[in-house]
């Protein structure tokens, strides 16, 4: 039993198998409709159409046309060996096997006789599951399915918005599986040892270690590597990696951005010379390219079926991953069955932390940044009695801080919950200290819709100004020698949440010659996220002086 | 747990350009100036809408050498906001913008059009070649979304009898030459004293639903309205003219 768009290459196909006759359920269906009337035959030997779904379906059987082969026969075997562990829609197959030299024409055929051959399966983009509800089964989201008319097919036809990104899923486009090849085959140790060009701390070479052992044992799926902001943990997960490549294993790190996946590629290419790293992400030159190593943003891993032995994300909190289950989705299913997952964070999200409580999730800990300091401990500041901010004259304890910075020749990045307050405060302090404070003006505002956003913070690297007010636009990614942190309205927990308050506290104290910044939450109560960030950080400095790691 | 909440508190509604959260417009405040700022600098050429600087005269240079045979309109500038939009429903293929795309064009008929009240929606038509790639007619979408807001029937009465290469980047006098005779009405159909609105997504030079109308009139229609989602902004005289 199976699907087809050309009968007559079918009967090709099963006359060679020496059958007789072959019935046919007529008239033609969409590919959704009939994938779903195949899976209910399949599973169940019988079938209801989905709600709403009237058709006169009948089966008719007898001698069919046998078509003539319309490639050669090694055609099929050729293209199956160009593409591995992937899912891909015809367009992108086409341009798979273009990439690698293939000829492939009339292709749609081609991977018809592959299917009917067993060595690969296809489904419509979107079908309907055993309940009849559609959903998308490139991204595997059901949330974002708009029902319309199609003038592909000429149905009513589900299509799937939420993967929209990477090209139409539709009812009536079929998505080929490959099943992955590739075997062990393992490499000579001293081609994956990464080649680093400055010695690791003991912090990270225990973590390192840990890292091996995940992999080399594998009798974990999943393992969390919970380190300190600017403890340099993607150096930790190159332990995981070497051991991974040394036994054969296909490994995909993957990162949130674009911009992550373009900087690591310099970076893991010079750490294995000899080794092919591949990089992948929305606008590279290729995407369907194979290499030792794959570097892919979330979204690419969408391509991607159960080809790796060893998934290693990093920023697992950060956006868009943080806020889309499809990413995750697509993540786990690029993991081989078996396979091991890695997450990289600083700020495991609230499940995680949870898993790692109950001990239900591996955990490896790098409490300690590479200089031996201990993480600045945020303190809070609760003004009694007035306080208030965007109104009349500054705090006594707000300023109190920036002279603090002012005296210790940092900088100060003020952290605020919104948009609107950004230009607010700015105004507000530049009235109360027209010229308090080094460079002219002494306070400059910047978030994400603001049109002169990298002119402010290149101006803010090169220290022509002493304080920034932002948002938590900046609450990763920007690393500033020198500076001290102050986080306004830190009770405003819808914004700063546990994470985004130990992201903002991992600001300071980052650089080598500067390690002991300063962090400040200024808020009108301590919340239980305020509480919580800073119980973290005090966990860490003591996990850290706990292990030998601080000086 | 988590489901009881959201069913007891629902989310406000969200914006369906930006997801932020709306009121009772549909769309939100944000969106909504940015989608309308254009009034305060711009008003639109009182025969074809393409948008001229406030305080030039009623009519484009266009108009005023060569009147179309309609009267189009548009709901803002080809630009910012509304061309991400259009980029993002005509070409990615995000079908659900189509209704919050089709209240823009409503808005255009109340305001701008004084509520005009027409017999019949009339989409451009795409062409079989290009439906099959895009698997949907931007303009039909948007037609079918509007009419259901207004109560009116719509009929895909046009046929694109010329198969024509898309007509980006070309010159106006180019586009006319290839959409000329493209487009016919449907059978024989007599359309006397009907008054059409016809819909597409951006008008440009006006070459393509300037087809669509004559065949529309010649099929006997009394008026042709167009309505569009954008179009141009006149500068300043063109110098091919």
């Amino acid at each position: 039993m199976g699907l087809t768009h050309n009968p007559g290459l079918d009967w090709t196909f099963w006359k060679r198998r020496g059958k007789r006759e072959m019935l046919l359920l007529f008239p033609a269906l969409p590919l959704s409709l009939a994938y779903f009337i195949f899976q209910e035959l399949k599973d169940k030997g019988e079938f209801s159409l989905p709600p709403g779904v009237k058709l006169p379906l009948e089966w008719r059987g007898g001698q069919q046309a046998a078509a003539p082969l319309p490639f050669s026969p090694l055609e099929p075997s050729q293209v199956r060996r160009q593409i591995s562990g992937r899912i891909l829609f015809l367009e992108e197959v086409q341009k798979a096997l273009m990439e690698s030299r293939a000829v492939g024409a009339p292709l749609e055929d081609v991977l018809h006789w592959l299917y009917l051959q067993g060595e690969i399966d296809f489904r419509p983009g979107v079908g309907y599951d055993s309940q009849g509800r559609p959903i998308c089964y490139r991204c595997g989201q059901n949330s974002s399915i708009v029902l319309g008319e199609c003038g592909a097919c000429g149905f009513v036809c589900p299509s799937c918005e939420s993967c929209l990104s990477l090209g139409p899923s539709r009812g009536c486009r079929p998505l080929y599986i490959f099943p992955a090849l590739e075997g062990l085959t393992p490499r000579e140790e001293e081609l994956c040892l990464p080649q680093l060009n400055f010695a690791l701390t003991p912090a990270q070479e225990d973590a390192y270690g840990e890292a091996k052992e995940f992999v080399s044992q594998g009798k974990e799926g999943e393992c969390l590597l919970w380190a300190a902001c600017g403890a340099g943990k993607t150096e930790v997960a190159y332990g995981a990696i070497a051991e991974a490549l040394k036994q054969g294993k296909k490994v995909l790190y993957a990162c949130p951005r674009r911009e992550v996946v373009k900087e690591m590629e310099g970076r893991m290419a010079s750490a294995w010379p000899g080794l092919k790293v591949v990089a992948l992400y929305g606008g590279s030159p290729q995407k369907f390219r194979e290499g030792d190593l794959i570097l892919a943003t979330a979204h690419q891993a969408l391509r991607f079926y159960q080809k790796f032995h060893l998934v290693v994300l990093d920023e697992a909190d950060a956006f868009p991953l943080s806020a889309d289950p499809m990413l995750h989705y697509a993540l786990r299913r690029a993991r081989k069955p078996g396979g091991q997952i890695l997450w990289l964070t600083a700020t495991p999200s609230e499940e995680m932390r949870h898993m790692v409580r109950r001990n239900s999730l591996k955990v490896i800990y790098l409490p300690a940044r590479p200089h031996g300091h201990p993480l600045p401990v945020p303190e809070f500041i609760i003004p009694f009695w007035g306080g208030r901010l965007g109104e009349g004259s500054i705090p006594s304890a707000v300023l109190r801080c920036l002279k603090e910075a002012e005296l210790a020749g940092a900088q100060v990045m003020i952290f605020v919950p919104s948009v609107a307050q950004v230009s607010c405060m700015e105004r507000w302090f530049l009235a109360q200290i027209p010229s308090g404070f080094w460079g002219n003006p002494w306070v400059r505002g910047c978030h994400a819709g603001h049109p002169d956003r990298e002119e402010v913070i290149g101006a803010f690297r090169e220290r022509r100004f002493f304080a920034l007010i932002t948002t938590t636009l900046l609450e990763r990614g920007v690393t500033i020698p020198h500076v001290y942190i102050l986080v306004l309205f830190a009770h405003e927990e819808k914004i700063f949440d546990t994470n985004t308050l130990v992201q903002i506290a991992g600001r300071a104290g980052r650089h080598r010659d500067y390690p002991q910044g300063k962090v400040w939450f200024y808020g009108y109560k301590v919340t239980p996220s305020m509480a919580e960030a800073q119980g973290q950080i005090r966990e860490f400095n003591r996990l850290a002086r706990q292990r030998g790691y601080l000086k | 747990m988590k489901g009881i909440f959201s069913w007891l508190f629902p989310s406000p509604p969200s914006c369906p350009f930006c997801g932020r959260s709306r009121g009772n417009f549909f769309c939100c405040d944000c969106c909504w100036e940015e989608l309308s700022s254009w009034r305060r600098d711009l008003h639109p050429c009182s025969l074809c809408g393409r948008l001229l600087p406030l305080g030039e005269g009623k009519l484009c240079p266009f108009c005023e050498k060569a009147p179309p045979p309609f009267i189009a309109r548009a709901a803002g500038p080809y630009r910012g906001l509304l061309k991400e939009l259009i980029w993002e429903f005509k070409y990615r293929g995000r079908r659900s913008l189509a209704f919050p795309l089709s209240q823009l064009l409503g808005q255009v008929l109340f305001r701008d059009l004084k509520g005009y009240r027409p017999d019949l929606l009339v989409p451009v038509p795409l062409s079989s070649q290009r439906l099959k790639v895009r698997s949907f007619n931007q303009a039909e979408l948007l037609a079918s979304s509007l009419a259901l807001s207004l109560g009116l029937p719509v009929e895909p009465l046009l046929l694109r009898v010329k198969d024509t290469p898309p007509l980006v980047d070309l010159s106006p006098r180019t586009r006319k030459q290839l959409v000329q005779g493209a487009f016919r009405v449907e059978g024989k159909r007599r359309l006397e004293g009907r008054k059409i609105l016809l819909i597409d997504d951006v008008f440009t030079t006006g070459a393509t639903v300037g087809a669509c109308a004559e065949a529309l009139l010649l099929s006997g229609a009394a008026e042709v309205i167009v309505l569009t989602l954008a179009t141009g902004i006149i500068n300043s005289p063109p110098s091919f003219l």
